[in-house]
């Protein structure tokens, strides 16, 4: 998204000649994106009965006590304020990965909420351990490649981040 | 900040925009379960026509026009949250076309209340790890 505006923005990494690696960090970013946008779709108020389902293997399957607690005493009793926070979070990490906008802050929004997601459903059947591994990783390379810097928002909005006095400005620059 | 074709903001803006036109686009899925974004409905409508508006702007380096197209977008996306998973939903969508709706108004609406870029070309900075 954005695509030909973050063309000049330099990326910390990658930016050793190789013309590919610029736009596959940007495939990157828009695929992961995509993920986290489709999973927004069946999360299903008012109830959301699927996300309860899989959110119960934590207890089923445990895979970390103290997480298996916090779900079973905090997270289950008050479903609906949960099921919201995950898709309003969800939503939000598809809409900021795909636009490259603040993209290190949600990129480690995305690390957390991988790891909240593995230790619900790591010991459940028929579960891939990697799919969620990889899911980590995917995020850590966003972060480490600072991707929303090409082809994304960010390499178009940080000169006037850097030159902004505001504190708004000068925190945007940071997490971007 | 400058919206018009010869400004990267622009050019950000103009992308955005074919970006709600193409939308429908994700209406072919065949798939119940692997299609992307839900967009059907009046769905099939709103995104073509708010980013037509968009691209619009853009052409005609309107700002307003282009604000008016990122505040199209963020009601929508609004509308379709608080309607999902109840009657009616006007827009057909679900939590993904709410997403996208989102990602479309929330990038044109930085773009246009971004005041000017200073003409720094970052390329010759030293970038902070």
């Amino acid at each position: 998204m954005a695509a030909a505006v973050g063309r000049e923005a330099a990326p910390p990494v990658a930016d050793d000649g190789s013309r590919a690696a610029r736009p596959l960090i940007a495939l990157l970013r828009v695929g992961v994106a995509f993920l986290w946008i489709e999973n927004a779709g069946w999360k299903t108020p008012p109830d959301f009965a699927s996300l309860r389902k899989f959110t119960t293997y934590a207890v089923d399957y445990p895979v970390f006590a103290p997480f298996t607690w916090v779900v079973e005493n905090l997270v289950l009793p008050h479903f609906a304020v949960f099921g919201w926070i995950t898709l309003l979070l969800e939503a939000s990490l598809g809409a900021f990965l795909l636009l490259g906008l603040a993209t290190r802050l949600w990129a480690l929004v995305g690390l957390g909420q991988t790891v909240a997601i593995t230790l619900s459903v790591l010991n459940a059947p028929h579960e891939w351990e990697w799919s969620y591994y990889l899911m980590m990783l995917a995020h850590v390379a966003l972060f480490a490649t600072a991707a929303g810097r090409v082809f994304g928002l960010d390499g178009v909005l940080r000169p006037f981040w850097r030159s902004s006095s505001s504190r708004v400005a000068w925190l945007l620059a940071r997490v971007s | 900040m400058r919206l018009t074709r010869a400004d990267r903001a622009g050019r950000a803006a103009l992308i955005l925009g074919a970006a709600g036109i193409a939308s429908p686009v994700f209406a072919l899925s065949t798939s119940s379960n692997n299609n992307f974004v839900d967009v059907e409905g009046l769905a099939l409508l709103v995104f073509p026509v708010l980013g037509a508006v968009a691209v619009l702007g853009v052409v005609l380096a309107s700002r307003p026009v282009v604000l008016a197209s990122g505040a199209g977008f963020v009601v929508a996306a609004l509308v379709q949250l608080a309607q999902f998973g109840r009657s009616p939903n006007w827009l057909g969508g679900n939590g993904s076309t709410f997403s996208l709706l989102l990602a479309l108004g929330t990038g044109l609406l930085v773009l246009c209340l971004t005041p000017s870029v200073p003409s720094t070309d970052e390329t010759h900075r030293e970038e902070p790890a």
